[in-house]
């Protein structure tokens, strides 16, 4: 699954008046330069609306550079594209002390196409400014102008960059010709910064001065759900041609559907009798849906190809139904076209696509949220999700690509917020059961099951599609901690029906056990050692996320080499608390021949406060080190 | 191909493959029995495999531009599954120059599908052929396949017209399909001549013939008796020969992937045209490259190559200053070169000729390699010594096994001091003498004289980079281990720990390493010559690591090198096809003083070691002392001495990380009095 939306869509970028500047570094407060590498000194962005099919938007932004991991923080680029044009562009360098040591003007930016990896072609296109730093610290003022006739899109601010860079004074003002277009603006986290407000006339502009920078920490929300920002947007406005005017989701979803996806569902009458041929003799719903759905993933692929509008529109259906490839937003409208045809309502959804789980704003409706496009199908009362863009997933199963979050769902009467499916905590499970025999050189032989669901499920299932070398080397990988080892044979099965994945895998290793003298010994979790440990911090800052919680399950019957006797078992194990649970029991068996070990780890997914951050690694770092307890084996006497 | 004829005679069968072998595939007969076939035989991990493959390289003439070459390529492809469909894009990468570009044109392309046993072939329309600009040098042109499904053939061709006729582009022999038949035909007129040169393992077996070959030209004339006034034409021929080079290859096998590999492309098959000479009718012979002798001579004669070694006024008024308190010849190297580092600043830029110019470079302080490495060859001649540019290919651009122009893309300095030849790099902050980027330790490099004669330089480091930990250690019943450490690391382990960690916080740095491995604690942390080239550097810390000892029943079992324990085999493939490249020589050593809780005893501990590798190669060696009741003293010492050990030496190399990590692994055990 990949992403879709290309960058005039996604820009967060800023623009502005030239002022004249004396940018030394010895009014820089060192409380600025502690964990940075860059200091914005200023960002200044001012939006004008003149009318609905007019904005411009200009930025001033001068950052001093502290060091080489700091250049990325200048943003010298903007992108562009047939409806956003570029009137001004220029950079001015300066030394320590704020003398201009080098200005570098439109024509010595480099203007590149802007395609990303995974997209074939696109229209889209980026300037942006080749400059070698010859000392450090330096300072870069960036200043740009555009402007463009759409206003749907109007730049979210950032008062802070990102990680380990901070901010001295950040400006956003914006201001409209006239008492509709009042933006509405949605202000994000900026309760702990110094920050004021002005909404005098038709103008309204904020001012933050001071912020710190922050590191990023191991298990904290993504720097996009903790960044001091303002959401922007217009209530009327127009995008590409299409006027709208809106206050709510559900008006989004209709301007999206009556205009942008208006008639992009039209498919020849030969593939819609062979969409109906597909399902004939088929009556439910659900079941008509997982025919499509296979036929869509058997019969097309991803490949983005970004023309004209296509930021927010898909290509239409009979364009894919010929070429039998599209982006997201082009297969899902595709898929939509063919479940329609078998009298299957389905509904184009729009989400923000990623391992993070992005939520898009209950009361902020706008149409710079989300980066992808999946289907809702409706079904008892509820939403069964796909997504077009995978060939292997199985039917109403997403993955962690878009679970668990609120989406956009554009239905004809309009559009909706709504939860995707969840995985949550035990639903994530593996259960993995070996047989084991130890002989008395330390070597391994065993028989390994694995079965997972869930999140689990869609970590593993890919296998199915390697190579018998890549499988190989995922074993090598996968159980790192057994050296020497030989997969002799492996088998899967994907029951894509209930979701479970189950590999049975049969193996062997020279030397697994590590002897010493007349003992051996054997460290008891073989196939499914855990020893992550988060990072430790000397002072957290930030709180404690877990995004998905799991439960691992482990069974291991180990048969003892002739001539040994178990001479010390690890202690049980049990612990419970607030973020889950872990137990570990090893026990002989009744003939005194064979070990049998059961462990499980439960981690729930949850948000803490940071106080919580170092008894969630104490947690961490019990089960990591019980997953290593050895068992002690001696010859016994003759 | 032709599998059909199984059950006729053998002789006519024989007869059969032989008109067919001598015959091309048509462009379109795509038939029935390819898109049934559902994996390949040969190779049954194959994603994909291309059937049929047919390059055709050719020289047209045309009297308003002159001569291009023209290449033409069909491909047939099977695509068996998913994992094969990134086989139905296709990119070719078209250079341009100032004022010429070549282009490619008539692409005919369709998929073929089978459904419901009937054969549907979709056309590639014109519109879904994609073009744009890369870079200052080279265009792009991209396609991908309509309609394309597991199981789908898909087939193109098109041209590449190209008024470069003084170059014929690499032509790649394997791809990372196997390739089940390929003909490859090269026809060039007698006035250009190229020598081929084969790169990989794989053989062909060319046949060499001649055809003729006409040029028609026409000139207009005015005849100024002729009171009309009218042009007359008068047309002229030229006949000539045309070399001609083709083979067939079959069952090509796939380019497998492997890792510690310094670039896949050195081992991929392909065949290299560089030419030699052109000799038009009537005109003197033009000469090219043959040897990297001439190759040099050529980049040497360049304006942005030997020219910007003339210029040395801009750096005068500097020099002296630079040089004050130099004396030695040493001193006075060391000098510029320092001073060099310092004042220029790399644009991230390759390239073995000068981009801005030395005195351009200079005053803005920036510029690609060779600006840089040339101002310090100046430079360092300016001040009285043997300096000379040394040209490399880095390890992107793969070891030049033939002589082009291309294959170098870099260019160091040197200076020659007594007997010694030292290499000289000025674009790292960190680099120091005889100490190059990483990116630079590719095999050998052409030193160039001031006369243009050349040499071979090796530029692999000899010099092994050591890391040394030497740790005193406390053990604590309880399983805690705490103490002390003092590290040390040389060379290139000093450079690349510079590199990577000057600019990042000593906070950042700190929690990076208390975070790896054993997740210790440490405090009084200290870094010496960290910012001083040529020393090494010096970490020293106190740590405290908790449960480091497992503890079982009455008996303490640890591994002696604690948390330094190897316990990973990097070498887990059974076989290796290609040479494994450790980039430099290399020595770790670790040496630990343990002392043992009161009451316990030392009941077990793992014997000495050691152990070689052919042709010393490399070695480890480990020692275990128990001197007093409530000590032990460790040693562990790991020594890769070659930069590349070759392929024949894997199984050795893999026995070695095993054997080293049984050895680690085995248990010290302590026992209560």
């Amino acid at each position: 699954m990949r992403f879709l939306f290309p960058i005039c869509f996604l820009f967060l970028c800023h623009f502005l008046p030239a002022q004249d500047s004396t940018y030394t570094i010895l009014s820089l407060d060192k409380a600025l330069t502690e964990n940075a590498n860059a200091v914005v000194r200023l960002d200044d962005m001012v939006v004008e609306l003149f009318s609905k099919r007019e904005m411009s938007i200009k930025l001033t932004r001068v950052v001093t550079v502290l060091n080489k991991l700091g250049n990325k923080h200048t943003h010298t680029s903007i992108g562009y594209n047939n409806s956003i044009k570029v009137k001004h562009v220029q950079a001015v360098i300066y030394d320590a002390f704020g003398n201009e040591m080098d200005k570098i003007k439109r024509k010595d930016f480099r203007d590149v196409s802007a395609v990303s990896g995974g997209t074939l072609y696109s229209d889209s296109r980026v300037l942006y400014m080749e400059y070698t730093p010859v000392q450090y610290p330096y300072t870069v003022e960036f200043t740009y102008e555009v402007s463009t006739q759409n206003t749907g899109n109007i730049p979210s601010w950032y008062f802070l960059d990102g990680f380990l860079v901070s901010t001295e004074e950040s400006k956003y003002t914006i201001v409209y010709n006239a008492p509709g277009l009042k933006p509405i603006i949605k202000e994000k986290n900026i309760s702990g910064i110094d920050v004021s407000k002005t909404d005098v006339g038709n103008k309204i502009s904020y001012k933050a001065s001071h912020i710190e920078a922050i590191r990023k920490e191991n298990l904290s929300p993504s720097f996009g759900k903790i960044a001091p920002k303002l959401l922007v947007r217009a209530i009327n406005f127009n995008h590409e041609g299409y006027d709208a005017s809106v206050q709510n989701w559900k008006d989004v979803g209709l301007w999206m559907h009556d205009n942008l996806l208006k008639d992009r569902g039209v498919l020849p009458e030969a593939t819609k009798e062979k969409a109906r041929s597909l399902v004939k003799g088929v009556t439910d719903n659900l079941e008509k849906a997982k025919l499509i759905y296979e036929y869509v993933q058997k019969n097309t692929r991803y490949i983005s190809v970004q023309v004209g509008i296509g930021g927010l529109q898909p290509i239409s259906a009979i364009d894919v139904d010929r070429v039998k490839y599209g982006d997201c937003k082009g297969l899902s409208n595709y898929t939509k076209a063919l479940l329609n045809a078998v009298d299957v309502p389905a509904y184009y959804t729009h989400v923000e696509s990623g391992r993070d789980k992005v939520d898009f704003e209950d009361d902020f409706a706008d149409l710079g949220q989300g980066d992808h496009v999946i289907l809702a199908i409706p079904y008892n009362d509820t939403y069964y999700w796909i997504d077009c863009t995978s060939q292997i997933h199985p039917f109403g199963f997403i993955g962690d690509f878009t679970d668990g979050r609120k989406v956009l769902v554009i239905t004809p009467q309009g559009g909706e917020l709504a939860t995707t499916a969840s995985y949550l905590n035990e639903e994530n499970r593996q259960k993995t059961s070996a047989s084991c025999s130890l002989n008395s050189d330390g070597g391994i032989k065993a028989e390994v099951l694995i079965n997972t669901e869930g999140i689990q499920y869609d970590n593993r299932f890919y296998l199915e599609d390697k190579t018998n070398d890549d499988v190989i080397k995922h074993y090598k990988n996968y159980w790192s901690n057994i050296n020497n080892l030989s997969v002799k044979e492996h088998t899967f099965k994907n029951d894509r029906e209930h979701i479970v994945f189950t590999e049975t895998v049969s193996l062997s290793a020279t030397n697994y056990a590590t002897k010493s003298g007349d003992r051996i010994l054997f460290t008891l979790n073989v196939f499914n050692n855990n020893g992550y440990v988060p990072n430790r911090y000397r002072n957290r800052k930030m709180p404690l996320e877990i995004q998905r919680g799991f439960l691992d399950e482990d069974e291991l019957t180990l048969q003892l080499p002739e001539g040994y006797q178990v001479e010390a078992l690890p202690e049980e194990k049990n612990i419970k608390n607030e973020f889950g649970a872990y137990s570990m029991s090893a026990s002989l068996s009744e003939d005194g021949k064979a070990v049998v070990y059961k462990r499980s780890l439960f981690v729930k997914e949850g948000a803490y406060p940071k106080e919580k951050y170092d008894s969630y690694r104490d947690f961490r770092r019990t089960t990591a080190r019980a997953d290593n307890a050895q068992m002690v084996l001696v010859k016994s006497n003759p | 191909m032709m599998r059909k004829p199984q059950f006729r005679l053998t002789g006519i069968c024989l007869f059969l493959v032989l008109i067919t072998t001598a015959q091309e595939v048509k462009f379109g007969k795509v038939s029935k029995e390819e898109l049934m076939e559902s994996v390949y035989a040969k190779d049954s991990s194959a994603p994909a495999v291309v059937l049929y493959r047919d390059v055709d390289v050719s020289y047209s003439y045309a009297q308003s531009v002159g001569f291009q070459v023209i290449t033409r390529v069909h491909e047939r492809t099977k695509l068996f599954n998913k994992n094969g469909f990134k086989f139905a894009t296709v990119t070719e990468r078209l250079y341009k120059s100032k004022s010429d570009r070549e282009s490619l044109s008539g692409l005919k392309a369709f998929t073929y599908t089978l459904e419901n046993g009937e054969v549907v072939k979709t056309k590639l329309k014109s519109s879904e052929m994609f073009s744009k600009s890369l870079s200052k040098y080279h265009n792009e042109e991209k396609f991908t396949m309509p309609n394309v499904k597991e199981g789908s053939v898909v087939e193109y061709e098109y041209k590449i017209v190209s008024p470069f006729a003084y170059s014929i582009d690499e032509i790649v022999l394997q791809y990372d399909i196997p390739i089940q038949q390929q003909h490859i035909n090269i026809s060039i007129p007698e006035y250009f001549a190229f020598k081929p040169s084969m790169k990989g393992y794989l053989g062909i077996n060319p046949k060499y013939g001649s055809k003729s070959g006409k040029i028609n030209f026409q000139t207009k004339r005015k005849d100024q008796d002729d009171y009309t006034g009218k042009s007359y034409y008068s047309s002229s021929s030229v006949d000539y020969t045309i070399k001609t080079t083709n083979f067939t290859m079959r069952d090509v096998p796939a380019l497998q992937k492997e890792p510690h590999v310094n670039n896949m492309n050195n081992y991929r098959s392909s065949i290299n045209y560089e030419l030699q000479y052109v000799k038009y009718p009537n005109s003197p012979m033009e000469s090219f490259t043959t040897t990297w002798e001439k190759v040099v001579k050529t980049i040497y004669n360049s304006d942005s190559f030997g020219k910007q070694l003339t210029y040395s006024r801009f750096f005068k008024n500097q020099l002296n200053a630079v040089l004050a308190g130099a004396s030695s010849d040493v001193e006075k190297m060391v000098a510029v070169f320092s001073h060099v580092q310092r004042h220029m600043n790399w644009n991230g830029y390759f390239g073995k000729y000068a981009e801005k110019g030395v005195k351009d470079a200079y005053e803005e302080r920036t510029g690609n390699v060779a600006d840089i490495n040339l101002i310090l060859v100046s430079m360092l001649r300016e001040a009285g010594l043997t300096a000379n540019p040394v040209l490399i290919s880095t390890r992107d651009n793969g070891v030049p096994l033939f002589p082009t122009r291309e294959g170098f893309n870099y260019v160091i300095a040197s200076a020659q001091i007594a007997d010694k030849t030292i290499l000289l790099d000025a674009c790292n902050k960190y680099t120091e003498p005889n100490l190059l980027p990483t990116s630079a330790l590719n095999w050998s490099g052409r030193i160039i004289k001031e006369n243009g004669s050349s040499s071979i330089v090796s530029v692999v480091p000899g010099k092994r980079s050591v890391t040394t930990e030497m740790m005193s250690v406390n053990l604590d019943v309880n399983g805690d281990i705490s103490g002390k450490i003092r590290k040390s690391l040389t060379y290139y382990n000093a450079y690349l720990f510079r590199n990577t960690y000057n600019d990042v916080s000593e906070e950042d740095y700190l929690e990076r390493l208390e975070n790896t491995g054993a997740g210790m604690e440490i405090s009084n942390y200290k870094v010496d010559n960290s910012k001083v080239l040529g020393k090494p550097i010096v970490e020293s810390f106190d740590f405290y690591s908790e449960n480091q000892l497992d503890i079982i029943g009455d008996k303490i079992y640890f591994s002696p090198l604690l948390f330094n324990t190897t316990k990973e085999n990097p070498f887990k493939l059974e076989e290796r096809n290609y040479p494994i490249d450790f980039t430099y020589p290399r020595q770790k050593k670790y040496i630990l003083n343990i002392t043992i809780p009161e009451g316990y005893t030392v009941t077990s501990k793992p014997e000495d070691l050691r152990l070689a590798l052919e042709n010393n190669m490399g070695s480890f060696i480990f020692r275990i002392l128990n001197p007093d009741t409530n000590t032990l003293q460790i040693m562990a010492d790991f020594k890769i001495n070659q930069a590349v050990i070759p392929v024949q030496a894997y199984g050795s190399i893999k026995e070695l990380y095993k054997k080293i990590v049984e050895k680690e692994t085995e248990k010290v055990v302590l026992s209560k009095i």
